[in-house]
């Protein structure tokens, strides 16, 4: 059983925001209107941003002064927080260690948007919409079921939605081979962040695999993860710069 | 966009009929055992998709591009990985690109505009292209072909060759590109010292040393994902890092990505450059045997009967480091170290700026380009792995003859519209100098705008307006009513890049390429390719233009220039590219090497195959003039000295204290339209945290001086306007200077991009540099106060 891990290099990570566009039209978060978008209430599940938030607050004097960025898509905790608090096991981890979120399941509580250390999780405060024709290049794939709505599925008003290592590519990956009549292979599966990376600074791949590159880079000397100190566990991992 | 919801009436409406329905299954589907729900759980997909590949026009790069294309609908882009300078990785514009394809401001067939009224009235291709035919053919008919001119940006593989050969046969020589606003400075730098008029291209990838000087190579530039290719390859594709600096008043990310910062006082960086050859010719760390067997004007020489000074002795009489402090503001230890580094660490490549770049402005600017590339011929970068190569193409047949025209040739003949080799000797181009040669009576009866938005893409575009009113006839190719389509006559939009055929040289590696652009969807609405339709109108015109131009359509005309590439049309269109990877290098004085890397476009001076360092071009155009004349040129060398690259104190416009920077973001990028794609409009203000507005960047010692907090809304005015934004403050600033995103401000285009933030042009120096042409982008000072 794979366990899908993500890893970034921030020494090759330039800020471009590749990563956030890409996740926006593979998944189709809407864009927010501009008055939301000041509040903080921009629906980008991977999002890029200086490192401290405020450029101001920069630590080190002009012209001894470094600005740091981060990228961050959903951690994809072994140990998810989020997946505790939900009262309705909306959003879970599954074998293979994606933490899931099923809109059919959702009843908007946001007790996980608070419960989630890396604020990755994000409320549909609106039903979307997309101005005509802007809805023609919404991605038609996503993961149904009996009371399952995941994925790129277009979100219900009132509903979480986060990451989810672009699951519906997985099913995809794996359809398509089951099709092909042969094993599935972990890289034929990799989300539109990773692939669209202009860097190559994102790495993706099966970390129970000792030589997925996943696994190697994760044990890097510069390889961390986001607040260790909670028990979170991350697969979604770190190397430093420099 | 949605309206405006608060919680209180979001709960309401949840309780309302639609969401109860909805609400109710959430609960029931919450009392389902999770494990059932996910057994069941499947993919739904498209019936058909297909993967269509193309090139990304959305800036100079020209990445290939994978459209999925399910069920008919363009869903998604992947960079192909089949093409060299992006494999497989796309940025966040080429993401964006469906928001620009199913953009709703997008224009959906040919407009005809009544001046009078400003009414628009949609008309048919064939009323228009006989409309254009009439206007062409009276233009002629009066013996002025001269009186058609064509601005143009970004055209692509055939395009430039075709819509020049379209303007040859009209009769005219006003084909005027818009390079003067960004990439014409490093242009003019390489031909005044290699002697080609050519963008560099830098082996990044096998750089061990990179200086770049006021390059925003990791957010703008001419190339900006070839750059980030090379430069995380450069960090940690290969075993040993290279070491990265960045010359650059703004830190921006590629100073912040980089290892070393250098916030130079602006205007300064030929004094940096020279400071820096003094260090590398005084330690005698320069490649000695490209420098006296392969340039020229090194060491004094002798001619027409007199001793010259070479450029050894003038940077070593004006240059030193303690010098080179006062002007730049960089430590002169800062300076020896870097020489010292720059000249032992090869291969190494010292990097002029393109779009974004600090050296338009001035004839500083000019040699400071000049310096710059310099760096590169004293450590022997030049035509070496790790340095500086040479762009080469795929020989393409010529287009066929064009036929006698005596009315063409007299046209041909006449002075340009934009002063470009007569009231700017050095000039290619001059864009923007259009409007005042308009205004001061140039006449011009047919304007033709491709990719072209004066009215708002240039310094005081505001005077474009005025010069529009004495063009009686202006055709607009854009896809969106932009700020200069709304004075346009006939608005015939182009259909965007997945809808229609056209090739891309693939440029910034060196070897030849060639990538195919083809419809990943048919066009959605009656737009047509602008060499479509200017096929059209050579065929209503008839005569000459017609014999000109025998073909059908142009995508007839790609396959006649690339039936020669070593590719078939059916493989290249599957394939999407087709390229010859691995750059030839021209041997040293070989023929190659005088044919096509040294001195290939000289007009003035022998093309020898050698490197000016003493640029003959300039002594030739300027070694003889006297002081007054050189004073009016901005020049206050004399003789040898206005062939060597020196510092200039460049003019200053405005009193204010501030210099202001309009700087090109990674998302919004250097194209109007970009504006108008919501993401990218969301994501542009990343680094400082705003969004959908643009900003004022400020070092927070400037803002405590004037009495200013972050996030104060302020004034920043300068002779030229006034504009009110918001202030941000960023440390990693230089104190003396302040910068505003580009992109912002569009009083038209579209609902995404109309009224958002300020566009920073407005404020900047109109003018033009006397001797290129070169927009000045740099000179402008600014002051800033509360509002």
């Amino acid at each position: 059983m794979p366990k899908w891990s993500m890893v970034i290099d921030l020494d090759k990570c330039v800020a471009c925001q590749a990563c956030s566009v890409a996740c926006r039209i593979e998944n189709n978060t809407p864009v927010v209107p501009p008055e939301e978008a000041e509040l903080g209430r921009a629906m980008r599940w991977n999002d890029v941003f200086p490192m401290p938030i405020n450029p101001t607050e920069e630590t080190g004097e002009y012209p001894k002064v470094k600005t740091q960025y981060m990228t961050r898509p959903c951690m994809h905790c072994e140990n998810p927080p989020c997946i505790k608090v939900c009262p309705v096991g909306a959003t879970f981890i599954n074998e293979e260690g994606i933490v899931e979120q099923n809109y059919a399941r959702c009843i908007g509580c946001r007790f996980c948007t608070v419960g989630c250390p890396y604020g990755v999780r994000y409320f549909n405060w609106y039903k979307p919409e997309w101005e005509a024709p802007l809805a023609e290049h919404l991605n038609p794939d996503r993961v149904e079921g009996n009371g399952v709505l995941e994925g790129p599925a277009e979100r219900p008003l009132g509903v979480v939605e986060k990451c989810t290592y672009c699951i519906h590519r997985l099913h995809k990956a794996r359809a398509q081979a089951e099709a092909e009549g042969r094993d599935f292979r972990a890289d034929e599966y990799v989300p539109a962040c990773v692939q669209t990376c202009t860097g190559k600074a994102r790495f993706f791949g099966d970390l129970d695999d000792p030589n997925s590159t996943v696994t190697q880079l994760a044990m890097s000397s510069r390889s961390f993860r986001l607040l260790e100190d909670l028990g979170t566990h991350p697969k979604t991992i770190y190397l430093r710069e420099g | 966009m949605a309206e405006k919801i608060s919680r209180r009436s979001f709960l309401k409406l949840s309780a309302a009929a639609g969401s109860a329905v909805l609400a109710w299954e959430a609960i029931q589907n919450a009392f389902a055992p999770v494990e059932a729900q996910a057994a069941d759980a499947h993919l739904v997909t498209s019936e058909n998709d297909v993967i269509v590949p193309g090139v990304c026009t959305l800036c100079t790069a020209g990445c290939g591009v994978l459209a999925r294309v399910a069920d008919g609908r363009v869903v998604k882009l992947e960079g192909s990985p089949m093409h060299p300078i992006n494999q497989g990785a796309l940025c966040p514009k080429g993401q964006a690109a469906p928001e620009l394809l199913y953009n709703p401001d997008r224009l959906t067939s040919p407009l005809k505009r009544d001046r009078a009224t400003g009414q628009t009235e949609a008309i048919s291709w064939d009323e228009a292209a006989a409309l254009v035919a009439e206007k062409l053919s009276a233009a002629r008919d009066a013996g002025h072909p001269e009186s058609v001119a064509m601005l143009y940006g970004n055209t692509r593989g055939q395009q430039r060759s075709f819509f020049s050969r379209f303007m040859q046969a009209v009769g005219s020589p006003n084909f005027v590109s818009k390079e003067s606003l960004n990439v014409a400075a490093a242009k003019l730098g390489m031909l005044l010292t290699q002697g080609i008029y050519a963008l560099p291209v830098y082996d990044l990838e096998n750089s061990n040393y990179i200086l770049s000087f006021g390059a925003n190579l990791l957010e703008a530039g001419w190339n900006p994902q070839r750059t980030i290719s090379g430069w995380t390859y450069g960090r940690r594709g290969r075993p040993t890092r290279n070491k990265i600096v960045i010359i650059d008043p703004r830190q921006g990310i590629h100073g912040a990505k980089a290892d070393e910062w250098i916030p130079i006082k602006p205007g300064t960086d030929a004094a940096l450059a020279l400071g820096m050859a003094y260090v590398i010719i005084k330690s005698n760390l320069f490649d000695s045997e490209f420098v006296h067997e392969y340039s020229f004007g090194f060491d004094d020489f002798a001619a027409d009967g007199k001793t010259h000074k070479g450029f050894k002795n003038f940077v070593l009489e004006n240059y030193d480091p303690q010098k080179v402090e006062q002007i730049t503001g960089v430590p002169a230890t800062t300076i020896a170290r870097l020489a010292g580094e720059f000249a032992t660490n090869k291969p190494a490549v010292a990097i002029l700026p393109g779009k974004g770049g600090l050296l338009n402005g001035s004839i500083e600017g000019v040699y400071a380009a000049m310096a710059v590339h310099m760096l590169n011929a004293l450590v022997g970068s030049i035509e070496t792995k790790g340095g500086v190569l040479t762009q080469q193409y795929f020989p393409l047949p010529d287009y066929p003859a064009l036929p006698s025209d005596a009315v063409a040739k007299k046209g041909l003949a006449a002075e340009r519209v934009d002063g470009a080799g007569t009231l700017f000797p050095l000039a290619r181009h001059a864009y923007q100098a259009v409007a005042d040669r308009v205004l001061e009576g140039y006449p011009l009866e047919v304007l033709f705008l491709y990719d072209a938005n004066p009215v708002y893409e240039v310094p005081g575009g505001a005077k474009f307006v005025e010069a529009f009113k004495k063009i009686p006839f202006i055709v607009s190719f854009s896809s969106f009513m932009d700020e200069s389509a709304e004075h346009a006559d006939l608005i015939l939009p182009e259909p965007t890049f997945l809808e229609r055929w056209g090739d891309d040289h693939i440029e910034g590696l060196g070897y030849p390429g060639i990538a195919l652009r083809q419809p990943a969807i048919a066009p959605l609405y009656d737009t047509m390719d602008a060499a479509d339709f200017l096929l059209k109108v050579a065929e209503k015109m008839g005569g000459t233009l017609a014999k000109a131009f025998p073909w059908k359509s142009y995508q007839e005309v790609l396959q006649f220039r690339l039936k020669d590439i070593g590719m078939d049309w059916e493989t290249l269109k599957e394939l999407g590219v087709w390229l010859v990877p691995g750059y030839r290098y021209a041997k040293r004085g070989g023929e190659r090497w005088v044919n096509e890397i040294i001195g290939r476009d000289r007009a003035k001076s022998p093309r020898d195959g050698h490197f000016d360092f003493f640029s003959r071009e300039l002594y030739a155009l300027l070694g003889k003039k006297n002081k007054a004349d050189l004073a009016s040129l901005g020049i206050t060398q004399l003789g040898d000295g206005v062939a060597l690259p020196h510092h200039e104190e460049a003019p200053v416009f405005g009193d204010g204290e501030l210099m202001l920077n309009v700087f090109t973001l990674m998302s919004l990028g250097p194209k109007t339209e970009a504006a108008n794609m919501p993401t990218l409009m969301e994501i542009s203000g990343m680094t400082v945290g705003e969004t959908w507005n643009s900003w004022l960047e400020m070092n927070p010692e400037t803002a405590r001086e004037l009495g200013l907090k972050d996030k104060d809304m302020v004034w920043v005015e300068s002779p030229a306007g006034k504009v009110k934004t918001k202030l941000r403050l960023v440390k990693a600033l230089r104190p003396d200077v302040v910068n505003i995103p580009y992109n912002f401000g569009h009083t038209a285009v579209g609902r995404f991009a109309k009224n958002r933030g300020v566009n920073g042009l407005e404020l900047l120096n109109p003018a033009s540099e006397p001797l290129t042409g070169l927009a000045a982008f740099t000179n402008t000072r600014v002051k800033v106060s509360k509002s």
